[in-house]
């Protein structure tokens, strides 16, 4: 296939073809140009840390099968391999790909080109080497022993400065705006600023032990999906559901409603983590109240969300974008309810300790967060690359291997998880039964681990081809299926 | 004794944290972020003239003047 180069003025007379009053353009144009090398940096250095992270979680999914794999060689062994999964893909993918798609948003949203970038660069480069010695740390057996704070304290301060600097710069830009209201996606992006600094630097102030240091712990894991991986996640859904769709959100009332519902309860839900632990019972009684109350903003958001793409179900079949991005959606809608449902003390009796949780953690953190961050990841970069993604299937494919790879193990994890802790609860079994009942669904566990990484390395080929703009040039937007002309000239309205 | 060390570092950070997120829904309110011409208006935002409302927009390149839509 001939390969054609497209130049910036060619891209820009592209885009602003049949416009008579191109200053919208323009200002978007320089805002795209204000965030280029920081947002591609964020991108680059966050899927390559998704590449090691997936690997790494596969090598120890893998090893519920064959426990004795790579059991010789002490930093591959799996207490030191599945914190550094963990680590990577929060700290290093989702953090920093998370990072990038907030820089171009706030741009955006705040219609200024993103003020301080050199704070961005500090911020990448901090959150990197931070990420890069936890790593080191943990595959050398240094590991602090709290779940999601395994990373020596030096390293959680790398990443807390590298936040510091980059929440400067998107703060910066805030004071800076050009619009008078703040759309949602702001908001979330605001309070996620103003909120995990705060929590990151107490959770690691390392004053802790005992109970306390466990409360401390789950406060902190479940606040970070709180108070960072949600916002992100939300804002990004906010934003590219309606304007893929080019109709405004739903109900905007109910946006803001929710948005401060998720202010006043998420922060509350961390405890009923510890749910028959040894803290005071009104103290897990407030968090699952809490955590039941969590279905005000999450039924805000879904309402939403799904009213918003309701009548516009047929471009999920042309527009990566979407379908990425409603993955995430539904699946937020999923996890939280279900999250909801797990904090009962009488669901937790069977739940607790079980793969069931496992597979929970994994619709959050990849079929809400990761998913959205894809999609993401498709919208901007041929903005700010000035090229378009120059192979369709592929991205078909990605979005294939992830979507029924999640599936796939959150389904096994449910339901051999449930499985597991019926056998367990159950006094007349010895233990290893319930070991045993899980084989199958571990088995479907590292198929579905194997089916997202291919997925993930065919996205990060496509992300390697767009960086150098390079592959087979394309004047028409790199959908699944080329769209029926009167949907290209905007003649059809809802499709 | 670290107990009460934690807990009272724990309550100070979350009373800061409560105070600025209280603040920000005062700044919000006093600065009309909730009336009802910026709710009206306010879900509109992401979209301008060159990217309208009623045009699906997940494309950079608008259709080529020739009408070919054929991938190079």
């Amino acid at each position: 296939m001939a390969v054609q180069t497209t130049t910036k003025e060619q891209f820009i007379s592209f885009a602003s073809d049949g416009a008579e009053d191109v200053s919208e353009k323009q200002v978007r144009v320089q805002i795209d140009d204000s965030v280029t090398s920081p947002v591609v940096l964020y991108f680059a250095t966050g899927i390559g840390w998704l590449l090691f992270g997936s690997l790494a979680g596969l090598a120890a999914a893998i090893k519920f099968n064959l426990p004795d794999w790579l059991g010789g060689t002490p930093f591959l062994t799996f207490g030191r391999i599945r914190p550094v999964h963990l680590n990577t893909v929060m700290y290093g993918w989702a953090s920093l790909a998370g990072a990038g798609m907030v820089v171009w948003l706030t741009g955006r949203l705040c219609r200024v080109a993103i003020q301080k970038t050199w704070a961005l660069y500090v911020s990448a480069i901090l959150w990197n080497i931070g990420v890069l010695f936890g790593v080191v740390s943990l595959l050398f057996g240094y590991n602090q022993g709290m779940e999601w704070l395994e990373f020596p304290r030096p390293a959680g301060g790398l990443i807390a400065l590298g936040f510091l600097f980059f929440a400067y710069s998107i703060v910066s830009t805030f004071r800076k705006r050009q619009v008078e209201h703040l759309y949602v996606s702001l908001w979330y992006i605001l309070a996620s600023m103003l909120w995990f600094p705060i929590l990151y630097t107490v959770a690691n102030l390392g004053i802790y032990d005992g109970v306390t240091e466990a409360a401390m712990n789950w406060w902190f894991a479940h606040n970070a999906l709180a108070v960072w991986f949600t916002p992100v996640g939300l804002a990004g859904a906010y934003y590219f559901i309606p304007k893929v769709i080019g109709r405004p959100i739903y109900s905007y009332y109910l946006g803001l409603l929710g948005f401060w519902a998720f202010a006043l309860f998420y922060n509350w839900n961390g405890i009923h983590h510890l749910v028959g632990g040894p803290l005071p019972t009104w103290l897990v009684t407030v968090s699952i109240v809490a955590s039941v109350m969590m279905f005000v903003p999450v039924m805000a958001v879904a309402v939403n969300h799904h009213l918003t793409t309701i009548g516009h179900f047929r471009m999920l079949k042309y527009s990566p974008t979407l379908r990425f991005v409603v993955f995430g959606s539904m699946s937020y809608t999923a996890v939280s309810l279900q999250g909801s449902i797990e904090s009962l003390r009488s669901f937790s009796e069977v739940a607790h300790f079980t793969h069931y949780t496992i597979g929970h953690a994994h619709l959050g953190v990849y079929g809400f967060l990761s998913m959205i961050l894809f999609g993401a990841v498709y919208y901007i970069m041929p903005r700010i690359a000035k090229w378009e993604w120059p192979y369709p299937k592929l991205i078909k494919l990605h979005f294939w291997m992830s979507a029924t790879g999640i599936a796939l193990y959150v389904v096994a994890m449910c339901i051999g998880g449930w499985i597991q802790g019926t056998m367990m609860n159950d006094p007349s079994l010895p233990f290893i039964a319930s070991v045993n009942a899980t084989k199958p669904y571990l088995w479907a566990r590292s198929v579905g681990g194997t089916m997202m990484l291919i997925g993930h390395l065919v996205f990060a080929y496509q992300f390697v081809l767009i960086i150098y703009r390079s592959g087979p040039a394309r004047y028409v937007p790199a959908w699944f299926e080329v769209r029926p002309t009167e949907v290209l000239t905007g003649e059809t309205k809802t499709i | 004794m670290s107990l009460p060390v934690a807990v009272v570092i724990i309550i100070a950070f979350v009373v800061v944290a409560g105070a600025l997120t209280l603040a920000g829904f005062v700044w919000a309110v006093q600065s009309k972020q909730f009336s009802i011409k910026q709710l009206n208006e306010g879900a509109k935002q992401i979209f301008d003239d060159e990217e309208p409302i009623g045009m699906p927009q997940d494309m950079i390149f608008k259709k080529p003047s020739n009408g070919s839509s054929n991938h190079h």
